[in-house]
């Protein structure tokens, strides 16, 4: 399996879902015991979404050896000032002294869609600067849950500080839920449509006054160039 | 309510960059062929002279220290030019490698491998060797190294011409002079 990450992360994500889904609908849940769920899907869903985020970055940067070390540099650098910039605003964000468990886990769920977004945000950043190819499946993945990401965290930055009103949250879990529904489609959109064929041949590269050439190729052939 | 907006407003410029990166990528695989016009010549004997520590000592020696200051950051400046130049043909490179990865015959993908990753540590070379030339503008009597810039290029214009005339065997002689 090529994506097993991705794909655990799927099946076990669509499994919290369903759980929290049945868990609001039940009587016999209490308010507490909801919250309780939430909690602990979150606690699978956060390592897995990482674990995710760390298989992009291994597709895209692995099989080039001279970017493995700055690569891997560059990742652990921003995930250490994402995870300070998270402490940091999570710090910042008002806690709910009566229902701690809820304003908990909306602090849980800003923090792992900040650390989230923020290590897609580095990985397009740098495959963009080294204009690095991804291949359709995988820039599909990631294109998915970097949208999904991004909104998550808008949406739970004004839940988590914003001091909304009941009415106005649920308008933004709809957002959240419409938003995660066309990131699925997305993803079926890249790993089930196979991309067009391109009849086009690989770019040649260019033709140059032959003089010019000649001189470079005997330059380069003659000279003693230093050991890298 | 602060936390909130910059937060928000942080979500908002990734998803812009994500989207624009995909429009673009969506462009490029259209555009493919137009690639090659995009790389830009480099007069590399002028950037060995510019890069060479002898010709630095040498315009220490002869000028006074703040003439010798001024020439330096002319200097420099036309060096980052110069670097800027052989990055983004670097990028160009990493591009049309890549575009050849695909070649049904192993020698071309070898190639393509070898330009790719040539072309890859040259970017990244390109980038550091930017950041110390600001800082060698800032204090303009530091030293300099830059020369594995120009040993990259000439490196990369070697897999340019094996990578081409692997692509291209009957016409051999149309390789990246441009470089």
């Amino acid at each position: 399996m090529r994506f097993p990450a991705f794909f655990a992360f799927a099946f076990l994500s669509a499994i919290a879902h369903l759980a929290l889904y049945a868990a609001d609908e039940m009587p016999s849940i209490t308010a507490e015991n909801f919250w309780r769920i939430d909690w602990a899907g979150l606690l699978i869903e956060g390592p897995l979404k990482f674990a995710l985020v760390g298989e992009i970055f291994a597709q895209v940067f692995g099989s080039y050896a001279s970017l493995a070390r700055l690569g891997k540099f560059l990742i652990r650098s921003a995930g250490v000032a994402l995870v300070l910039a998270a402490a940091i605003a999570a710090a910042y964000t008002p806690k709910d002294g009566v229902f701690g468990i809820i304003s908990g886990a909306h602090v849980l769920e800003q923090t792992i869609y900040l650390i989230e977004a923020g290590l897609l945000a580095s990985i397009f950043i740098a495959s963009s600067y080294f204009r690095l190819s991804i291949d359709r499946p995988l820039f599909g993945i990631a294109l998915g849950l970097s949208i999904s990401a991004c909104v998550h965290l808008a949406t739970w930055a004004v839940i988590a500080n914003g001091g909304w009103a009941n009415s106005t949250r649920a308008r933004l879990d709809f957002l959240n839920m419409a938003t995660y529904h066309v990131c699925v489609l997305i993803w079926f959109y890249y790993l089930l449509v196979p991309a067009r064929v391109s009849q086009k041949p690989a770019v040649p590269l260019p033709e140059n006054d032959l003089d010019l050439w000649n001189r470079e190729l005997e330059r380069l052939v003659h000279q003693r160039l230093p050991q890298p | 309510m602060t936390l909130a907006f910059i937060l928000v407003i942080a979500a908002a410029l990734a998803l812009v960059f994500i989207l624009s990166v995909t429009l673009s990528r969506n462009q490029q695989i259209s555009r493919g062929v137009g690639l090659a016009a995009q790389i830009q010549p480099i007069d590399v004997e002028a950037f060995r002279t510019l890069v060479d520590p002898l010709e630095d000592d040498y315009l220490r020696r002869r000028l006074p220290a703040a003439e010798f200051r001024l020439v330096r950051r002319e200097r420099l400046r036309a060096t980052a030019a110069y670097v800027r130049t052989a990055g983004r043909n670097a990028a160009v490179l990493v591009s049309m490698g890549q575009s050849a990865l695909s070649a049904n015959d192993a020698q071309t993908v070898d190639a393509a491998r070898q330009l790719v990753d040539n072309a890859l540590l040259l970017r990244r070379n390109a980038a550091l060797a930017l950041i110390r030339i600001y800082v060698a503008l800032a204090w303009p009597n530091s030293g300099m190294a830059v020369a594995p810039i120009l040993h990259g290029y000439e490196q990369l214009n070697g897999s340019a011409m094996l990578l081409g005339r692997l692509q291209n065997p009957a016409a051999p002689i149309r390789i990246s002079a441009a470089l």
